[in-house]
């Protein structure tokens, strides 16, 4: 099949390649960029596993193709680290609240809630979890999920 | 400083926060070739054409495989796994097995909708993908046997030649004298109940990625499989080679909440051997949702005698299960739902009879819970039923029959499927008990459902209590060594999915050993660690494992100090050990690092060891637990159901848990929040639905609904701590007790919401259209 020149900005960085027109972007980053933080738990678009920003907006990259992504900038996992090493203030939270378990969700979890907290969230835990509830856990519950988004979403307010 | 029970953050974390885990999918191999599986779209039939030329044209497909390529090369699943059940306990309790063959590819018959046909392995997996469409298989269909009761009756098709009449395997035990408690007892009454069947749901699926080392002969294995020692003996047997030649690595794995060896773990390893390049398959969701194994889906007639004061002196039940067109793991659902089915009541008069018929489905066999989530809905509906039957609180019925806690440790009259007596170990359920409706203000939830009710809202308040024979066995180790950087390594024989294993052995490490849960790194889920496991699951790793990193670690620490004693001349009685370093008592700068003493230790001219003192620092140990050890815990929960659309939402959720000796607070609430949740799921969401042709009907998370954070509620958790005696530290299971109460919890919870209408619940889950039809039921018979 015939491949498609793409041209995107992943984690600040310009990424250049082709792919297959049916290639979904999931696909894309996982297996020709390296960037297996973005996980594959459906791939109907329900888990929200894979779940990336583009463009600052969150997305389900298992619901995309690789070639729409053409001349977009892209967030994934693994750019809320600081180059130091030095975690994203939501990433340290889900460890001080023990918000994930296997940790297969998680990086869903997390750019989701990057996208809220941009957003300006609100503390009440209902609508925290209305929120949240488009990211499916089968480990912890979301117990301490939600607490860690309400802490963060307490101090930035 | 004690490093056990202490709040830690996990080891584990920065990797999985940063995408830098290392799950099943992110392995890739060079000339790795991609699998995708054909499989059955009819539920029984036969095979009668299997054509793949058209797929092996495809540009990029490498290999297609059938049944027929694998004939005289590698056989059936013929393992007896049944034979792991001790001779006395077959014989008390009357068990009859009939085995049979599970074939690795679908021959000449296909079972269920979903049975492998044949494998394709190509270049990615959209080229497998498009190969499968491109196999022409034709089948000539066979009468699906969909209902358990018509499996057995006379005249139905027969599944497996082997299995006379369809049942698979039976029991049939008790305690007490059941006859003469039911003849003497003021009041009986009957009822029939039915679990439905659910799926383990882990967010990641399964995948197996293997390769053959063509110059050393050796095979490497990658599976998302709880037990990597058991898939290896599997492989070893049927692969006709050497342990030795074999390393099976459960990687960072997402969730597993049961499931055992499969198919695709002995046959794509197989392929790797044969076709000389590595294999890797990942199965899509639509794939996990029909193929991975099933759970709970089971009918009860259930009977129970009591008087009027509200004892209960006896209880019968003949239940079955839907076991589908396979049953792994014989008696293991079945007996563990009879073994638990009295939970924390003192009922000496039992008799129960557990049936596992075939039909044409995917498997069923244990998923967190295993057995418990179906037996305590089973008791704790009945002891519902009479309270209402006798017109009085739940809560009083309940205290009336909890095993009292100077009774403790109780026999149940009965054995467990390990061979060990029926022993509640230790624990106090009715201080459980009072503890737990304290937490969620019992006493005053009258005043508040009124209150509600003024408002024109239902809510209702449930109770439901559980045991969880935890810790089960035949064994688990530990091997811990010490390098010269003075740094500890645990090898652990029981691999995580998520329960914090690297954080909380090495607090149990950290402790018997005297050094800082920082010095220590665990590893675990690979069989070239440590020569023997088992694996997580049965909610045993803390009791097993943790066992034998408290004794491994014990015994290095004594011939630590037996060669720092040597070293710096004085007794070991005169030795302190903390943090990590060495030092006579009262002589702080006498102090010798591990390291000091691991490079004593090493064997050569520079050893320092004393005399009949072997060289290295590595312990090993294996726990052998004398039977397992008996977790509890009370579970209420708070309701609010919607009678005009039978829609119930969890408002609050309580749990008082007794798992022995904490380990990490922080890890063992963890668990309690996820088990329930799981349980909610259960109770109100998730079911699998055949139809009568034998086709699933909602393989897909659209149509399988998980709980999501909407779901479920904020969870308290409080502990009612009492030590178990049946290992050094007094350890209990914690990860699957939770998850086994909810359903029974949230039912109750839903009658009371909907009093004074007399609604029966019998059947879970309970989704709307359930609730609703016993709201309209319960008004029907009221007009």
């Amino acid at each position: 099949m015939t491949k498609i020149d793409i041209r995107f900005v992943v984690n600040g960085q310009e990424a250049v390649g082709a792919a297959e027109p049916r290639m979904t972007l999931a696909d894309y980053l996982r297996e020709e960029l390296g960037l297996t933080g973005t996980h594959l738990g459906c791939e109907h678009g329900v888990c929200g596993a894979c779940t990336i920003l583009l463009n600052g907006e969150t997305v389900r990259s298992c619901l995309m193709l690789a070639v729409q992504a053409d001349g977009q900038i892209l967030q994934t996992v693994e750019g809320l680290e600081e180059p130091d090493g030095r975690l994203h203030p939501v990433q340290e939270a889900f460890s001080r609240h023990h918000a994930l378990q296997c940790g297969f969700c998680t990086p869903g979890f997390l750019m989701s809630v990057v996208e809220f907290l941009e957003e300006g969230a609100t503390t009440d835990e209902q609508q925290i979890r209305e929120r949240l509830s488009g990211n499916l856990c089968r480990c912890t519950g979301y117990h301490n999920i939600v607490r860690a988004v309400q802490e963060l979403a307490e101090h930035q307010s | 400083m004690s490093y056990i029970g202490q709040r830690l953050t996990r080891k584990e974390d920065n990797h999985l926060l940063t995408g830098r885990g290392l799950f099943l999918g992110d392995i890739r191999l060079p000339r790795m070739m991609e699998a995708a599986i054909l499989r059955s779209p009819i539920a029984h039939g036969e095979i009668t054409r299997i054509d793949t030329s058209r797929a092996l044209e495809i540009p990029g497909v490498h290999a297609v495989v059938t049944a027929q390529d694998l004939e005289g090369d590698i056989g059936p699943i013929t393992r007896p796994f049944y034979k792991t059940i001790p001779e006395h306990v077959a014989r008390e309790t009357n068990l009859v097995v009939h085995p049979y063959r599970a074939q690795l590819l679908a021959a000449e018959k296909v079972f269920r909708v979903g049975e492998p046909v044949a494998v394709v392995l190509a270049v990615d997996r959209y080229v497998a993908e498009d190969a499968l469409e491109a196999i022409e298989v034709e089948y000539e269909p066979l009468e699906p046997l969909t209902d358990p009761m018509s499996a057995m009756r006379d005249g139905a098709p027969q599944l497996h030649p082997e299995v006379p009449g369809n049942i698979h395997c039976s029991f049939h035990t008790g305690s007490g004298d059941v006859i003469a408690a039911f003849e003497d007892a003021e009041h009986t009454m009957s009822t029939h109940i039915r679990v439905g069947r659910s799926i383990g749901s882990p967010i990641e699926t399964r995948g197996v990625v293997a390769e053959f080392d063509r110059s050393t002969g050796s095979l490497s294995i990658w599976a998302t499989q709880q037990k990597p020692h058991l898939l290896r003996s599997y492989l070893s047997e049927m692969l006709g080679m050497p342990e030795a030649h074999i390393r099976v690595v459960s990687p960072d794995m997402g969730g597993s909440f049961g499931g055992g060896i499969y198919n695709e773990e002995i046959l794509l390893p197989f392929l790797a051997t044969r076709l000389k390049r590595p294999i890797r398959w990942i199965e899509d969701r639509r794939e996990n949702l029909g193929n991975a194994r099933h759970t709970r889906d089971q009918y009860h007639d259930v009977e129970v005698a009591f008087n009027s004061d509200g004892t209960i002196v006896g209880l019968k039940d003949r239940f079955l299960i839907d076991a589908g067109a396979y049953n792994p793991f014989v008696i293991t659902l079945s007996y563990n739902t009879a073994a638990h089915l009295r939970s924390e009541f003192k009922i000496d008069n039992f008799d129960v009879e557990g049936i596992c018929v075939l039909t044409n489905k995917r498997d069923n066999t244990p998923v967190r819970g295993a057995g418990r989530t179906s037996a305590t809905f089973v008791i704790d509906r009945i002891v519902d039923m009479v309270a209402s039957r006798l017109g009085q609180d739940p809560a009083d019925i309940r205290r009336k029959n909890l095993i009292p806690g100077e009774m403790m440790p109780y026999d149940m009259g009965m054995l467990y499927r390990d061979g060990g007596r029926i022993v509640y170990d230790s624990g106090d359920y009715p201080a459980q008990f009072e503890k737990a409706l304290k937490l969620a203000d019992y006493e005053s939830f009258r005043a508040k459902k009124l209150a509600a009710r003024e408002e024109g809202r239902r809510i209702g308040i449930g109770i439901s209590a559980h045991v969880e024979g935890s810790g089960f066995g035949p064994h688990e180790g530990a091997t811990i060594r010490i390098d010269e950087s003075g740094h500890v390594t645990v090898h652990s024989g029981s691999n995580p999915h998520g329960q914090s294993h690297e954080t909380v052995l090495a607090q149990v490490c950290a402790d018997a050993l005297g050094v800082t849960p920082d010095q220590v790194t665990v590893r675990a889920g690979d069989t070239d660690l440590i020569a023997h496991g088992g694996g997580t699951f049965a909610s045993r790793s803390a009791v097993t494992a943790g066992s034998a990193v408290h004794a491994a670690a014990g015994r290095l620490r004594t011939k630590v100090l037996a060669i720092a004693a040597g070293i710096l001349e004085v007794s070991e009685h005169d030795l302190v050990v903390a943090d990590g370093s060495i030092a006579v008592r009262g002589v702080p700068d006498s102090s010798l690092s591990f390291a000091d003493v691991a490079r004593a230790a090493a064997p050569g001219p520079g050893s320092r060891l004393p005399e009949g003192i072997g060289p290295g620092l590595e312990e090993t140990d294996y726990f052998v637990p004398p039977t397992v050890t008996y977790s509890s815990g009370t579970h209420l929960a708070v309701v609010e159901v919607d009678a005009e659309t039978g829609m119930v939402a969890v408002l609050e959720y309580y749990v008082v848990d007794d798992c022995g000796l904490i380990l990490n607070p922080t890890v063992v609430d963890g668990q309690q929040h996820g088990g329930v949740a799981h349980g909610v799921g259960n109770a109100l969401l998730e079911e699998v639905f055949y139809d009568e042709s034998g086709q699933l009907l909602n393989a897909s998370f659209m149509d399988y609904l998980l709980p999501t954070a909407a779901d479920v509620p904020s969870i308290t958790v409080e502990h009612e701590t009492h030590l178990s005696p049946l290992n050094p530290l007094g350890i209990k299971g914690a990860g699957e007790g939770a998850a086994v109460s909810p359903p029974a919890a949230i039912a109750n919870a839903i009658i009371n919401a909907l009093e004074p209408l007399d609604i029966e619940i019998t059947e879970m889950p309970m989704s709307p259209s359930r609730v609703w039809r016993a709201i309209q039921e319960a008004q029907s018979v009221g007009d």
